[in-house]
C-alpha cells in the first residue's frame, strides 16, 4: 500500500513538474513570440518607393538609375491624384483663386508690354483682360450656383481662350473652368466645410506620398518623405478613407469609435471617385517591395524615431553596460574577498552583508534618483565637470545598482574554494594576498562569472536609473562619455509613453526591445563562453 | 602506467621495510631517546590551544633529521594538529595559541619575529586530499619558487624537471607539462603534490595522511616515493595506516587525547610497545 502511494506521489510530481515547465515554455512562447514577430518586421518588411528613396537621399543606398525611372513611374500615377485635388481645390479654395486671377493679370500686363503691340491695340486686350479678371472675382466670391455656372458660359462665350492662347490669361480661364465644373457639383454654401475637410485629406496625403513635387522640402527628415513602409501606408490611407469619430451611445458608458467614409463629405463631387482611385492605385503609388533592412541595427534614427535605425541606442546600451561593468566588477570583488577572506566575522560585518543583501531587492528607481542626487550633483562638480547627466554618471549608476548582485555571487564563489587550496598555497609560503589572487580567485572564477552574467542582463535592461543620470530620449550621438547617450530600454519606454509615434510606429518600438533581448543574449553568451572556457580550464579538461 | 601487479608489489614492500629494520639497526648504535641532539624538529612542553581547548599539550619530541617518522593515533588525538604546527598552517584557523617551544632547524616557529614565508619553503606539505592549483603542471611547481623571486626560465625548467623526477612523475608527464594539473590521475596529482613540495628545496617534508583518498596501487607508488626522498629530506608522515607506518618509517610516534605516549623506533613501536595503550591500539582492541 505504502508502496503503492509512493508511486502515485512519485508520479505526480513527475507529472506536475513537467506541466510546469511546458507552461513556462508555453508562456515565454506566448510573450516573446508576437514580440519578436513585430520586431522582426522592423529589418524585414514591405518598403515602398519612399523608402528607397530615403535610404538613397540619406544613406546613397540602392541603384540610382533604378531609382530613377521608379520615381517617375510613381509621379505619373501621383500627377493624377494631385490634379484631381488641384481641381476640386479650385473651387473651394476662392480666395487664392481671386488672388491668382490678379496675379495673372497682372502678368498679362507685363506679357503685353514686351509683346511691342501698338498702344490701341494693348489698351483693348488690357482692358479684356480687366473684365475677364472683374468678372471671376466676382464670380468667385458669389454663392449663387445658378448665377455663377450662367455668368462664366456668357464670359467663356464672350472671350473664347483660343484668343489668349499661351498668356497666363489662358490659365486664369482655365482656372475658373475647373471652378465651374466643381461648382456644378457642389454645395457652395458648404465651401468652409469641404476646404476643412480637403485640407486635412491633403494633410494626410503628405504623409502617405510625401510633399509634392516642386513644394518647398519641410525642415524634419519624418517630413520629408511619405509612408516609407507599405504597413504605415495601409494606416495612413485607412485616415484617408474614413474620418474617425468618438460617439456616446449610452450616457455614462465609455464611448466608442465610429468610422465614416471619407467619400460621404464629399459625395456627388469630382473628388468622390479620389477615395476609390486611391485605394485602387496605391500599390502604383508606392510600389510596396520586400526589403531586408539589415542596417537598421547601424543606422541613425531621424527625428522621434520615425525613420531609421538604432545603432546609436545599441552602442549607448553596450557603453553604458559595459563600463558600468568596469566599475562593478573590480570594486565588488575586491569588496567580496575583504569580507570573505579579511573581515572575520563581527557584528559590523554581518551589519554590512545585511546591507547588501537590502541593496540587491531595493527597486532600480531609487538608484537612478540617488545617481542624480550624488553622481549627477555632487560627484560632477567636485571633479571640475558640468553638473550633467552623461555617460559616465549613468554608467556609476548602474555599476551602484548591480554591485550587490556581484558582491553576493563572488562571495559565494570566493567562499566555496575549498580550503585545501588555500592551504597548498600557504604551504609553500605564499601570503595571503598572493594566495587571494593567484589561487583563490582563479578558483572562483566561475562562480564569479555567473554573477557577472547575470548582472549584465540586468545592467542592460535598466530603464530607471538611466533615467535621471544619463540617458536621453532624442539627441546627437555622443561624443565623449561627458555627453548623454541614446539606449534601447529608455527609447523603447519613450516611445511608449510619446502616443503621438507608438501607434505609427509600433515596429520600431518592439524592434528595439527585440534588438535589446538580442543584445542580452549575445552579451550573455559572450559572458557563457568565457565562463565554460575558465571552468573548463580549471577541470583540466 | 602502472604496471606491476599487486602480490608482487606486496612483496617488494615487505622486502623493501626488512631492508629499512636492518638499516634502522645499523644507524640505531647511537642511542634512540626522545631527545636527540641532531634533531631538526624539537618540541618542549608544546601544546597548541584551539580558543581554550588544547589540541596537542605537552609534547616533547625530536624528530630526526633525514628519516622518516610516522605519527600514529586515533581520530582527534592531535597528530595533524602537531604536524600543522611545524609549518604553523595552523594559523588558518582563528583563535590558536601555542605554549612551550618547537624548533625548526634552532629556530622557535611561535616566535613573533620568524620569518614565515622562510619557515614554509623549509617545511613543505602535502595534504590529504591532493590539492594542485588549478594551473599547468609547470606553473604548479614553479608556484613556490617565484614566490622567493625565481624567474630565470632556464633554472626553472630544471628545477621543475628536478621536482618531477624527484617526485617520480617526470616519465609520465614530460610529453606536455602545459596540460592542466588537475587532468592527472589522483595519485599522479599527489605526487605533482609532494614534486610542488620539494621545488622550494625544503629541508622537511609534512605529510598528513598523503594516501587517505588514493587506491592500493597508487598509495605503493607514493610509498615508493617516500622510500627515495628518505635519503634527502626529513618526512614526518601522520597516517592512519599502520601497516604503512610500519613499511615506510624508522620512528614512529603515538598521540592519544592530545598527548604523546609513545616515541621509539618503528620496529619497537610495533613489536615490544611500553604502554598498554600503544599495544592496545596497533593491536586494534582500542582506537
Amino acid at each position: 500500500m505504502s508502496m503503492m502511494l509512493r508511486k502515485i506521489t512519485d508520479k505526480s510530481f513527475t507529472g506536475l513538474a513537467g506541466f510546469s515547465v511546458v507552461l513556462i515554455i508555453m508562456a515565454l512562447a506566448v510573450v516573446l513570440g508576437p514580440m519578436i514577430w513585430i520586431g522582426a518586421t522592423a529589418v524585414v518588411f514591405k518598403g515602398t518607393v519612399e523608402f528607397r528613396e530615403l535610404q538613397y537621399d540619406l544613406h546613397q543606398r540602392g541603384d540610382r538609375g533604378r531609382l530613377k525611372s521608379e520615381t517617375s513611374e510613381v509621379e505619373k500615377v501621383r500627377k493624377k491624384i494631385y490634379a484631381q485635388i488641384d481641381q476640386f481645390k479650385r473651387g473651394i479654395d476662392t480666395e487664392s483663386l481671386v488672388a491668382e486671377s490678379r496675379k495673372k493679370y497682372r502678368e498679362y500686363k507685363i506679357f503685353l508690354k514686351s509683346q511691342n503691340l501698338p498702344d490701341e491695340q494693348c489698351d483693348k486686350l488690357e482692358d479684356n483682360a480687366k473684365e475677364i479678371r472683374n468678372t471671376l472675382a466676382d464670380v468667385y466670391d458669389s454663392t449663387d450656383k445658378d448665377t455663377i455656372i450662367k455668368t462664366l458660359d456668357e464670359l467663356f462665350a464672350a472671350y473664347p481662350a483660343k484668343q489668349f492662347e499661351h498668356t497666363p490669361v489662358a490659365e486664369m480661364l482655365a482656372a475658373a473652368h475647373d471652378y465651374q465644373t466643381v461648382a456644378r457639383t457642389i454645395d457652395l454654401s458648404n465651401r468652409e466645410k469641404y476646404a476643412e475637410s480637403l485640407a486635412e485629406v491633403q494633410e494626410r496625403l503628405t504623409k502617405l506620398l510625401g510633399p509634392r513635387p516642386g513644394e518647398d522640402k519641410p525642415a524634419l527628415i519624418m517630413e520629408q518623405y511619405g509612408a516609407t513602409r507599405w504597413d504605415v501606408a495601409q494606416k495612413q490611407l485607412k485616415m484617408i478613407l474614413w474620418i474617425e469619430d468618438w460617439e456616446e451611445t449610452e450616457p455614462g458608458k465609455p464611448m466608442t469609435k465610429k468610422l465614416t467614409p471619407r467619400s460621404n463629405q464629399f459625395a456627388g463631387t469630382t473628388l468622390e471617385s479620389f477615395f476609390k482611385n486611391l485605394e485602387t492605385d496605391l500599390p502604383n503609388l508606392l510600389k510596396p517591395q520586400r526589403e531586408f533592412y539589415w542596417q537598421y541595427f547601424i543606422d541613425d534614427s531621424t527625428e522621434g524615431y520615425y525613420y531609421g535605425g538604432v545603432g546609436p541606442e545599441i552602442i549607448g546600451t553596450l557603453l553604458f553596460t559595459v563600463m558600468g561593468m568596469l566599475f562593478a566588477v573590480p570594486i565588488g570583488i575586491i569588496s567580496a574577498s575583504y569580507l570573505v577572506e579579511y573581515a572575520g566575522d563581527n557584528i559590523i560585518v554581518r551589519t554590512i552583508r545585511i546591507c547588501v543583501n537590502t541593496l540587491a531587492g531595493v527597486p532600480s528607481i531609487v538608484f537612478g534618483l540617488f545617481g542624480l542626487v550624488f553622481f549627477v550633483k555632487v560627484l560632477m562638480p567636485a571633479l571640475g565637470y558640468e553638473s550633467k547627466p552623461c555617460i559616465l554618471t549613468g554608467s556609476m549608476t548602474l555599476a551602484i545598482l548591480i554591485l550587490p548582485v556581484i558582491i553576493r555571487a563572488s562571495e559565494e564563489a570566493i567562499r566555496s574554494v575549498p580550503l585545501t587550496y588555500k592551504e597548498a598555497s600557504l604551504a609553500l609560503g605564499a601570503g595571503k594576498f598572493r594566495t587571494l589572487v593567484k589561487v583563490t580567485l582563479p578558483a572562483a572564477l566561475p562562480g564569479i562569472l555567473t554573477g557577472i552574467i547575470l548582472s549584465l542582463s540586468r545592467a542592460a535592461g535598466e530603464t530607471a536609473p538611466l533615467l535621471f543620470a544619463g540617458a536621453i530620449a532624442v539627441g546627437p550621438i555622443p561624443e565623449s562619455i561627458l555627453e548623454p547617450s541614446r539606449v534601447l530600454s529608455y527609447g523603447s519606454y519613450d516611445i511608449a509613453v510619446g502616443d503621438r509615434y507608438a501607434s505609427m510606429v509600433p515596429h520600431k518600438q518592439f524592434g528595439m526591445v527585440v534588438t535589446l533581448i538580442m543584445l542580452v543574449l549575445c552579451l550573455n553568451i559572450v559572458a557563457f563562453v568565457i565562463r565554460s572556457r575558465v571552468s573548463r580550464n580549471l577541470r583540466g579538461q | 602506467m602502472i604496471s606491476l601487479s599487486i602480490p608482487s608489489l606486496h612483496n617488494a614492500l615487505d622486502e623493501k621495510s626488512i631492508g629499512n629494520m636492518d638499516v634502522d639497526e645499523n644507524v640505531a648504535i647511537e642511542q634512540f631517546s626522545v631527545e636527540n641532539e641532531n634533531a631538526i624538529v624539537r618540541a618542549r612542553n608544546f601544546s597548541l590551544f584551539y580558543g581554550h581547548t588544547a589540541g596537542v599539550k605537552d609534547i616533547t619530541l625530536d624528530i630526526y633529521s633525514r628519516a622518516v617518522t610516522a605519527i600514529i593515533g586515533p581520530s582527534g588525538c592531535g597528530k595533524s594538529t602537531f604536524l600543522r604546527s611545524i609549518n604553523r598552517i595552523n594559523d588558518l584557523i582563528p583563535n590558536t595559541h601555542a605554549e612551550g617551544t618547537l624548533e625548526v632547524s634552532g629556530h622557535d616557529v611561535y616566535d613573533k619575529r620568524i620569518n614565515l614565508v622562510n619557515l614554509r619553503q623549509q617545511v613543505g606539505m602535502v595534504f590529504q586530499k591532493h590539492n594542485p592549483f588549478a594551473k599547468s603542471i609547470y606553473d604548479n611547481i614553479a608556484y613556490g619558487p617565484r614566490l622567493t623571486g625565481m624567474r630565470k626560465k632556464s633554472e626553472l625548467n630544471d628545477l621543475v624537471e628536478e621536482c618531477l623526477r624527484g617526485a617520480a612523475l617526470w616519465d609520465e608527464v614530460k610529453e606536455d607539462l602545459n596540460r592542466s594539473a588537475l587532468a592527472l590521475s589522483g595519485g599522479q596529482q599527489q605526487r605533482l603534490c609532494i614534486a610542488r613540495a620539494l621545488a622550494t628545496r625544503p629541508k622537511i617534508l609534512l605529510m598528513d595522511e598523503p594516501c587517505s583518498a588514493l587506491d592500493p596501487l597508487a598509495t605503493a607508488r607514493i610509498e615508493g616515493l617516500i622510500e627515495q626522498l628518505k635519503s634527502k629530506y626529513t618526512i614526518i608522515i601522520v597516517t592512519h595506516n599502520m601497516q604503512q607506518a610500519a613499511r615506510v618509517s624508522e620512528y614512529t610516534a603515538f598521540f592519544c587525547l592530545g598527548e604523546l605516549i609513545e616515541y621509539n623506533r618503528t620496529k619497537k613501536i610495533f613489536t615490544s610497545p611500553q604502554k598498554k595503550q600503544t599495544d592496545d591500539y596497533i593491536s586494534g582492541r582500542f582506537g
